[in-house]
């Protein structure tokens, strides 16, 4: 899983994420090898699973995944075969999952990192949580009062941000055990508070807190305690009074894994348990140990961590994901600028049009069922060939969205290629779109080749560099296909603050519901 | 570090055979050893794997290799026919294995009482809540029938008097393993079962459709649960009360870090006992003449039955056991007098199913 060099640290997460999404990709096997589904947030144990092969004797093949995708592979059984075990930051959502458990087989936790609020110091000071104890509900009313700002993942891509979800679901709401369906009805407007602060999304946690880096106007982020550890400017961790949600990342046998591949494992995960290993992805990755024998270190504090009930009813998980994305969250603002050029012919615009069709409800899997287009967002088409053509909007309506989706879905379908390609004018269109406030924008740029009509990306550059602050904070994600001109389109990736997703060797629709996560 | 469960198998498993022969192969100085392949609950992995027992099984030409499963998917899902014994954490599981598989005879070569990790802050919450008292035999008893009264009260940590140590939102009830996948949660809720009875075995259909809507709050409002003891006992041990402020687990797992001296059981942490409470029967069923070999050795071998001890199990000498607690000064009731039974297989599998389905 290693990385072409060179690329600007604010892309990596995403690239590695369709670097082997999908599961259509085989992993190389060997009789010392190990193939791991694995989330992108252990990425960063990559150097230290590297010393696995001459310490432990096993060679760990990692293929990432978004949380949500990776369960719909183990639970609908295309991973078994072609993948020994897997590594998610936690499998309670997997779990939960009908026929999911019989996939599994022995699953060994290896560390430990609670999703809780980093804050800028200056802001924590104001807000005086660096010098005594807060709860979630004294959060919430602060942010609801407009006092600080944060930025978290997607609950349906990202499992920090689920875990988030659960932790501020479960504490304001009051309840005293674990959250039922009916509770989360309950607790809605109260989330809404706390979420009305939120200013930064994203699908997965490592790019959260790039996308936070570059972006100063944001006060803070809720994410592992670990990822805070590690941000490059430093963070006060609030620990919340009443509570968090943790990550316990099971390093989880595949009940299909062969009887060879059942012995790696063992050996892997013995040897991520000695305590010098164990020490050391303290030391390295900000997480703690899940070994009784080794001390915490310091910096984690002394305070008890309580740990909140996490819902044992997957009815109880979707609703909350529902209604946060379709009651809750700041809605999206989302654009998409589409290549109907001539070069998009034949197999290419029907894999479009499929793709389109997919977020408008009608992909059933447990991570389809979370990228249609919400209730509230905004929606709007720019398709292009040789020049822009009229933007086409559309707002899904805050309650009985079938309509609307159906009016997209309709649109989608009667999309045809034909002529030239005017990348950048057509970007311009979007970007020359006002941006509404109270909406999280961003635009997806798909197109499968060069750009031949039109401005150049020099000139995009410089109209973008010439836009007004709210404009410019909007990213752009590059989808690659086809003949993409994959250095151009990571610039753009680049300099809007976006990232690429590669369909080249997935698929359109697999690129558009990850980027799902991040708008 | 003995005691991490990793190097667990499956219970679907193909190429067994040509696998344990390769395993088989490594050097005990018994090259002809047969290769007994058996399916067990996850808790006995860490004694099974242990080199001690595989070479004292090898000087009787045995080569014991386990797969793990859950005791009520060694009952239903597991394919006994690959298997020379199958080895459930209960006798109920095991009499329902030896009745469908028609075996002649079962071993009961050693027990686990089901006990309660916890924390001294939280045991003196405990106390002042009625729950917690002192035995007069050296170890302290949870009291069951009070703590059902705090469960149908609803009673929250943050609720109770004078509590500085613990103030939690949540409710005051013991973290279990899931009912549906664990023979540990199962124990327990035959203790439970047994006292929201009056006292009683469950043996109807009509007790367990008035007992399983007081059950369920106990077991369900905990929220997320873990499906191996194992799982639930490393939350214990590395986050702590935050986590876990009491919990569920076979005595075994806790003495065998005492006796060990391994240094995770660390000062603060307290081993209770449930009165009532149920004895987890470890319980090999032979599947065929080598597995009752099996059996026979972990009953009537002496070498084999001090190590079961040093894993924290009861055996049938209790002398052993016995001796690694005076030696270690280890927590564990002497003299357990409230312990009753468990329901049948089925009557058991019956009120799981019931609880369970008691939430949408």
């Amino acid at each position: 899983m290693r990385l072409r060099g060179g690329l600007a640290a604010v892309l990596v997460p995403a690239l590695l994420l369709t670097a082997g999404c999908g599961g259509t990709e085989e992993a190389a096997d060997g009789p010392d090898v190990l193939r791991v589904l694995a989330g992108s947030e252990i990425k960063d144990l990559e150097p230290l699973l590297e010393r696995a092969g001459s310490e432990a004797g096993v060679t760990v093949r990692l293929t990432y995944t978004g949380t949500l995708d990776g369960a719909d592979q183990v639970a609908s059984g295309r991973a078994d075969g072609n993948l020994d075990a897997t590594w998610f930051s936690s499998n309670r959502y997997l779990s939960l999952i009908d026929g999911a458990p019989a996939k599994l087989s022995t699953q060994t936790k290896i560390m430990v990192s609670p999703v809780v609020l980093g804050l800028k110091p200056a802001k924590a000071a104001e807000l005086g949580w660096d010098r005594r104890q807060v709860s979630w509900a004294d959060i919430a009313t602060a942010a609801e009062d407009g006092r600080f700002s944060f930025g978290m993942t997607n609950p349906a891509s990202s499992n920090s941000g689920f875990s988030a979800l659960v932790g501020v679901a479960a504490a304001l709401s009051d309840a005293d055990g674990a959250l039922s369906a009916e509770q989360v009805a309950t607790v809605t407007p109260r989330l809404k508070e706390f979420f009305s602060a939120q200013r930064l999304t994203a699908g997965s946690s490592g790019w959260l807190a790039d996308a936070y880096a570059r972006d100063p106007s944001v006060d803070g982020m809720v994410n592992y305690e670990s990822v805070l550890l590690g941000a490059r400017e430093p963070l006060t961790l609030v620990h919340p009074s009443d509570g968090v949600v943790s990550a316990d990342y099971p390093l989880t046998l595949l009940a299909s894994a062969p009887e060879e591949k059942k012995v790696l494992y063992g050996k892997l995960a013995a040897w991520l348990r000695t305590p010098a290993v164990q020490k050391e992805i303290m030391t390295g990755t900000h997480r703690r140990p899940i070994v009784g024998g080794v001390p915490l270190d310091a910096r984690f504090g002394a305070g008890q961590l309580i740990e909140l009930p996490f819902p044992n009813r997957r009815g109880t998980a979707d609703e909350l994901i529902a209604t946060y994305l379709n009651q809750v969250r700041v809605p999206a603002q989302a654009t998409f600028v589409l290549d109907t050029s001539g070069s998009m012919k034949g197999e290419r615009i029907t894999a479009l049009r499929q793709a389109l069709v997919a977020l408008t409800g009608a992909d059933s899997s447990a991570s389809g069922a979370f990228t249609r287009f919400s209730n509230r967002e905004s929606v709007t088409m720019i398709p292009f060939s040789g020049s822009p053509r009229r933007p086409v909007p559309f707002t899904v309506p805050e309650r009985a969205p079938e309509q609307v989706l159906a009016e997209i879905r309709r649109y989608a379908e009667g999309l045809t290629a034909l002529g030239g390609t005017a990348i950048y004018d057509s970007l311009r269109a979007a970007y020359g779109r006002p941006v509404t406030s109270g909406r999280y924008g961003s635009i997806v740029l798909m197109t499968d080749g060069e750009n031949t009509n039109g401005s150049d990306y020099a000139g995009f550059e410089s109209y973008y560099r010439s836009l007004p602050q709210d404009s410019r904070r909007v990213p752009t994600f590059v989808v690659l296909f086809g003949e993409s001109d994959v250095e151009e389109m990571r610039k753009v990736a680049e300099l809007t603050g976006g990232a690429v997703f590669d369909a080249r060797e997935t698929s359109l629709t697999s690129a558009f519901k990850e980027i799902r996560g991040y708008q | 570090m003995k005691r991490w469960i990793g190097v667990v198998l499956a219970v679907v498993l193909a190429g067994v055979a040509a696998v344990a022969i390769v395993i088989g192969n490594q050097g005990d100085g018994a090259p002809q050893a047969t290769v007994v392949r058996g399916v067990i609950g996850s808790e006995k992995k860490p004694f099974f794997d242990d080199p001690e027992v595989k070479a004292a099984f090898a000087r009787h030409g045995l080569r014991v290799e386990v797969d793990t499963a859950g005791s009520r998917q060694i009952v239903t899902d597991v394919d006994l026919s690959r298997y020379a014994f199958a080895f459930p954490s209960s006798v109920p599981a095991a009499e329902r294995i030896k009745r469908d598989r028609g075996a002649a005879v079962t071993y009961s070569p050693f027990y686990s009482p089901m006990a309660v990790a916890t924390f001294e802050p939280i045991a003196e919450l405990l106390t002042k809540a009625g729950v917690l008292s002192d035995s007069g035999k050296g170890h302290q008893t949870f009291d069951i029938k009070k703590y059902l009264d705090l469960v149908a009260k609803g009673t929250r940590w943050d609720e109770i008097p004078d509590n500085s140590s613990y103030k939690a939102r949540k409710r005051v009830l013991l973290t279990t393993t899931d009912i549906r996948t664990s023979n540990s949660a199962a124990m327990y809720l035959s203790a439970i079962g047994y006292v929201a009875n009056g006292e009683d075995v469950i043996s109807s259909a009509g007790q367990i459709a008035k007992i399983a809507p007081v059950l369920a709050p106990a077991v369900l409002d905990q929220g997320f649960s873990e499906s191996t003891s194992e799982a639930s006992f490393d939350d214990y041990l590395a986050l702590g009360a935050g986590k876990t402020p009491m919990l569920v687990v076979y005595e075994a797992q806790y003495l065998a870090h005492v006796f060990a001296g391994d240094g995770a059981i660390k000062p603060g942490m307290r081993l209770v006992y449930p009165s009532p409470t149920v004895l987890s029967k470890h319980t090999v069923v032979p599947l065929s003449g080598d597995g009752d070999r099996v059996g026979k050795l972990l009953t009537e071998d002496h070498e084999l039955q001090a190590l079961a001890a040093r894993y924290g199990f009861r055996t049938t000498d209790p002398q052993a056991f016995a001796g690694l607690v005076a030696k270690t000064k280890a927590p564990a009731a002497a003299d357990l007098v409230d312990v009753v039974e468990p329901p049948t297989y089925e009557r058991l599998d019956q009120l799981i199913t019931t609880i369970d389905a008691a939430r949408p």
